[in-house]
């Protein structure tokens, strides 16, 4: 069919015909019928994401496909073909597919995202369980105290034959609680904990009336930038609301180190201490105030975070995990009481600190291992392959085996990537930008939202966001493999060009108040009335950040003289787990070079961890085996890790053959 | 029992740099200085080939530069106030390659901002006063740095100069300079073997042939460093002889510079006696920091003292002898 030719396009869904001139562009096309496709690269072929199908009304070919970029030969086959990058040839249809919606749902928010039961739920196996009691009331003919009483109800409730046992605060309320029910009351049972794993039986709260259809319970995750808490249900063992926050330890230093130097000053160590309390208990009353609950019904807590955070959570002195030879006050906590800490829940729930490995490897690890199902991955496999598992953090921590051995490190990431210590960093909440393309052309960003299509404004950027900029000012050239701002992309003819664009509100690369910077959103695009930028510095920690993780996992292979390619599967875990994109961090350095289809992306690992250790003594058993049997490195003392990391200060990586997918899309794009 | 002398046969070799350009190259250099082409670690004659002795440049500044030490003013009397007699007097001590610097504020002691116009008029003398290759470097502040290079390699087009120097955070301009005017860069990065290969890729990535780079991986003076200096350079010559292209680079680097801005070099009144002559024992710092680093793989050594170069154009003649006594 010749150039000159008209070519009869329908689109479905609706139907609109248009008449197009041979060699049009499907997305022209669909412009001229009204329909707008998103492009998030700007049509330049590269995301893939305004694919659609096309079908020839006479069965010959009548398109032309320009590139079939992130198109597999299955997609080709059944007629997929990207509407920026293929022209029309002749009669077709073209179908266009729900286009791709990231509706995240926040862990802030109110509505709790499903999260799935780890394993099939059996109450008998965790040792919380709530008894209806009712009573005789006690009479002149049976003077038996309240106490004795309640513990022959609950001989009778329970069967077992022996005392219980009850704080004195409990046994203060008791008998004003118990004439006020009149007698019917509900008797919260804590059987045994892991450091008292015989009993006695610990009445830890006694109610008024019949409670027995929910029993509280809280999983917690203390990050060093960000809180996680999971409310939990014992009696159908599902959490039902979940909250997160930034640690306010934060405004005391962005990092471990830091706050540990901050702890040893005056007071320092109640005051972190007190932070943090606060931060847990305003999650506590998130979830409380969206089940309404009363937090005092909540009678247990398991809590997983690194050594430094639980330290500090307990007002432990840290001070020795920072000098040589680097060594915790415990890597196994006792058990303590929730007044006892000034936490908001019962005062006399249990609080389990999950236990950790090593100054740098703490319950966080321990707890993800278990939650990541490393050592099922590993079953899964069945290649005999190791698997590395990654909990990417403030501290990056990572660990490496096949669960027969574990080896683990740790390294400081700083708290870029939880979108903390970045200009215009934030979480991953509503108006927090989450995915960002630029034109390599014109250098202009195409960004996406967390809440847009409720209309919520840009107003920063959360860790995906960053990683996702990042990667597109690397491949289009904004920034060079070193980080380094290009203030030479705009000459005076590239500027005259795109003066014409109806969107060119100037350069985006420039000085800035804080020096160089590009600006991602302009002021009046944003929810702050500024422009958003990321600035030089925040290329140079996010850069430092990637460089840490990428350094630790090649350390971690190298001492047990493996390469990155020998990695079955990588498991991803970090309070932005979910959402990071692998190809960007590929692009990065950020992950291994490994085929896309062996990362599993598994958000906070340590709070699920928390989590199942909640549900069941086992579990809780296993992460303190696993913690036993990691084998730790301290980087500190390894050579390899400062030549490793100037190695990975480099975009992808100093060494581009460990990258061979980005070495041959740097050669396309060039 | 005969013993037999292990050798070690590498993939790799580094490149082949030649610095400036006769009349017949497009430029006016009566001679020019390649450098490189080693196919095995320093002097190894049994193992593989060194096709091109280690050459000297000697450093000298557009005009006297008030950090320097007293000593120097002494050895190259007045010369130092003029440089062209300053680049005649380098020649003579045995230059193989001029260093010209260009000096900042700070360094002309009057505070003063030196201008392009500047920069190209003295490169322009200096050119005319000897016919050796000549290398540029700026007074080592960024925007001063680009606007003066800028210039000078316009001015010495097709002249193959040495611009210098490029750094992580201030290549690109310099680079697009020797690009479009046919010169050199030296690309110095602080003693670290990827930081070293990093600015080489990131030059190459601007796209400057990468015969027309020297990697400068700095050095710190004997006594200040002088060992890691020499195993960056010893671990990228391995990278380089290992078949690493990005580190195939010939290494330029200045111990002349090193050696004098120590205490032991600049101050002669105030010091134990059993320092021992200023004179000799700042010289003596000089030789021993160069002669080493020849041994790490410098294929350019930047001297300030006309005694250093004397004493080291012998110390490089001794070493590259086996290579023409016949010893295979």
């Amino acid at each position: 069919m010749a150039d000159n030719d008209v070519c009869m396009v329908q689109f479905q869904p609706g139907g609109a015909i248009v008449d197009a001139p041979a060699g049009t562009l499907i997305i022209d096309a669909a412009r001229q019928a009204g329909i707008d496709l998103n492009i998030p690269c700007g049509g330049q072929g590269r995301c893939g994401r305004c694919a659609v199908v096309a079908r020839a009304a006479n069965g010959t070919d009548a398109i032309k496909r320009r590139s079939t970029l992130r198109l597999s030969a299955d997609d080709i086959a059944a007629g997929y073909a990207l509407a920026c990058q293929t022209t029309i040839t002749g009669d077709v249809e073209i179908t266009i597919p729900p286009q791709e919606s990231i509706a995240r749902i926040l862990t802030s928010d109110k509505t709790a995202r499903a999260i799935e039961l780890p394993f099939e739920f059996d109450r008998d196996r965790q040792p919380l369980r709530s008894y209806l009691l009712s009573m005789t009331p006690p009479s002149l003919d049976d003077q038996t105290d309240d106490w004795s009483r309640v513990q022959a109800a609950l001989r009778r409730a329970t069967g077992w034959e022996n005392g219980f046992a009850i704080d004195l605060p409990t046994l203060r309320r008791l008998g004003t609680v118990l004439r006020a029910a009149e007698w019917q009351v509900t008797a919260v049972v804590e059987w045994d904990t892991w450091d008292r794993p015989a009993g006695p039986p610990r009445v830890v709260d006694v109610q008024p009336g019949d409670q027995t259809s929910h029993l509280w319970a809280a999983a917690l995750d203390i990050g060093t930038t960000t809180v996680t808490l999971y409310l939990v249900d014992l009696v159908s063992g599902r959490v039902v609301a979940q909250a997160a926050d930034y640690n306010g330890q934060i405004r005391r230093g962005e990092d471990v180190i830091s706050r540990i130097i901050y702890a040893s000053k005056n007071n320092g160590l109640a005051e972190l201490q007190r932070l943090v309390l606060d931060t847990i208990n305003g999650l506590i009353a998130q979830v409380c105030e969206f089940r309404k609950i009363e937090p005092q019904q909540i009678v247990k807590m398991v809590v997983a975070g690194n050594p430094t955070m639980q330290h500090l959570f307990l007002a432990l002195p840290p001070a020795s995990i920072r000098l040589a030879p680097y060594v915790p006050a415990a890597n196994q906590y006792p058990t303590t009481r929730a007044g006892e800490l000034g936490i908001d829940l019962n005062p006399q729930a249990t609080v389990d600190c999950l236990p950790g490995v090593a100054s740098y490897v703490g319950a966080d690890i321990s707890s993800g291992v278990l939650g990541s199902g490393l050592c099922s991955v590993v079953e899964t496999n069945g290649d005999g392959l190791p698997v590395l598992f990654l909990d990417i953090g403030t501290n990056g921590e990572m660990v490496l085996g096949d669960c027969d051995w574990l080896v683990t490190c740790a390294c400081s990431a700083g708290p870029a990537f939880e979108g903390a210590g970045v200009y215009h960093g934030m979480r991953a909440t509503l108006g927090a930008i989450e995915e960002v393309w630029i034109n390599a052309q014109t250098f202009e960003p195409t960004i996406s939202t967390i809440g847009q299509e409720q209309g919520e404004r840009p107003r920063g950027l959360c860790g995906s966001g960053l990683i996702s900029l990042l990667a597109e000012m690397f491949i289009t050239g904004v920034i060079d493999k070193s980080g380094n701002l290009n203030f030479e992309l705009y000459d005076q003819a590239k500027l005259a060009t795109l003066a014409e664009l109806p969107t060119f509100r100037g350069p985006r690369v420039r000085q800035g108040e804080h020096g160089g910077e590009y600006v991602v959103v302009w002021a009046e695009d944003s929810a702050t009335g500024e422009d958003i930028v990321i600035t030089a510095v925040d290329i140079d920690n996010l850069l430092r950040a990637k460089a840490a993780i990428y350094a630790g996992c090649a350390v971690l292979a190298q001492s047990v003289g493996m390469s990155m390619d020998m990695i079955s599967t990588v498991l991803v875990g970090g309070s932005f787990g979910k959402h990071i994109n692998v190809e960007k961090s590929v692009q990065l350095g950020l992950l291994p070079d490994v085929p896309w289809e062996n990362f599993q992306f598994l958000g906070n690992t340590s709070v699920r961890g928390a989590y199942m250790a909640l549900l069941d003594r086992e579990a809780r058993q296993r992460i303190a085996e696993i913690a036993r049997s990691m084998t730790y490195l301290e980087l500190s003392a390894d050579n390899s890790f400062y030549d490793q990391f100037t190695s990975a200060l480099f975009l992808p990586h100093t060494d581009i053959t460990l990258f061979p997918s980005v070495a041959a899309l740097l050669e396309r794009e060039t | 029992m005969p013993v037999t002398i292990p050798k070690n046969k590498y993939s790799g070799a580094v490149r082949e740099v030649t610095i400036g350009a006769t009349k017949a190259e497009g430029g006016t250099r009566t001679t020019t200085v390649t450098v490189g082409g080693e196919s095995t670690l320093p002097f190894l004659f049994h193992e593989g080939a060194m096709p091109h002795p280690p050459r000297i440049a000697v450093e000298i500044a557009d005009r006297w530069p008030a950090d320097w030490s007293p000593l120097l003013r002494e050895a190259w009397g007045d010369a130092v106030d003029d440089p062209v007699a300053w680049a005649k007097a380098a020649e003579a001590s045995g230059a193989d390659l001029i260093l010209l610097r260009l000096t900042g504020p700070v360094q002309r002691g009057d505070g003063s901002k030196p201008t392009a116009a500047e920069a190209r008029k003295v490169v322009r003398a200096v050119l005319g006063a000897t016919g050796l290759p000549l290398m540029v470097f700026g007074p080592g502040i960024a925007d001063l740095d680009n606007e003066l290079l800028v210039a000078v390699a316009e001015e010495a087009a097709g002249e193959r100069l040495v611009l210098g120097v490029c750094e992580d955070k201030n290549y690109r301009t310099i680079v697009a300079a020797a690009m479009a005017h046919g010169h050199l860069v030296d690309s110095r990065t602080p003693m670290d073997v990827n930081l070293a290969k990093q600015l080489i890729i990131l030059t190459r990535d601007v796209g400057l042939p990468m015969d027309r780079i020297l990697m400068d991986p700095s050095t710190g003076a004997l006594g200040y460093g002088i060992e890691y200096g020499y195993s960056v350079m010893e671990r990228l010559r391995l990278a380089a002889l290992n078949g690493d292209s990005m580190t195939q680079q010939p290494m330029l680097v200045t111990p002349g510079e090193e050696g004098w801005k120590l205490k032991e070099s600049k101050v002669g009144e105030g010091v134990p006696a059993s320092w021992g002559n200023w004179n000799e024992r700042a010289v003596t710092w000089e030789v021993l920091t160069s002669s080493t680093l020849l041994q790490s793989g410098a294929d350019i050594v930047v001297l300030r003292h006309p005694d250093s170069i004397t004493e080291i154009k012998s110390v490089i003649q001794r070493l590259m002898a086996p290579a023409h006594n016949g010893h295979s």
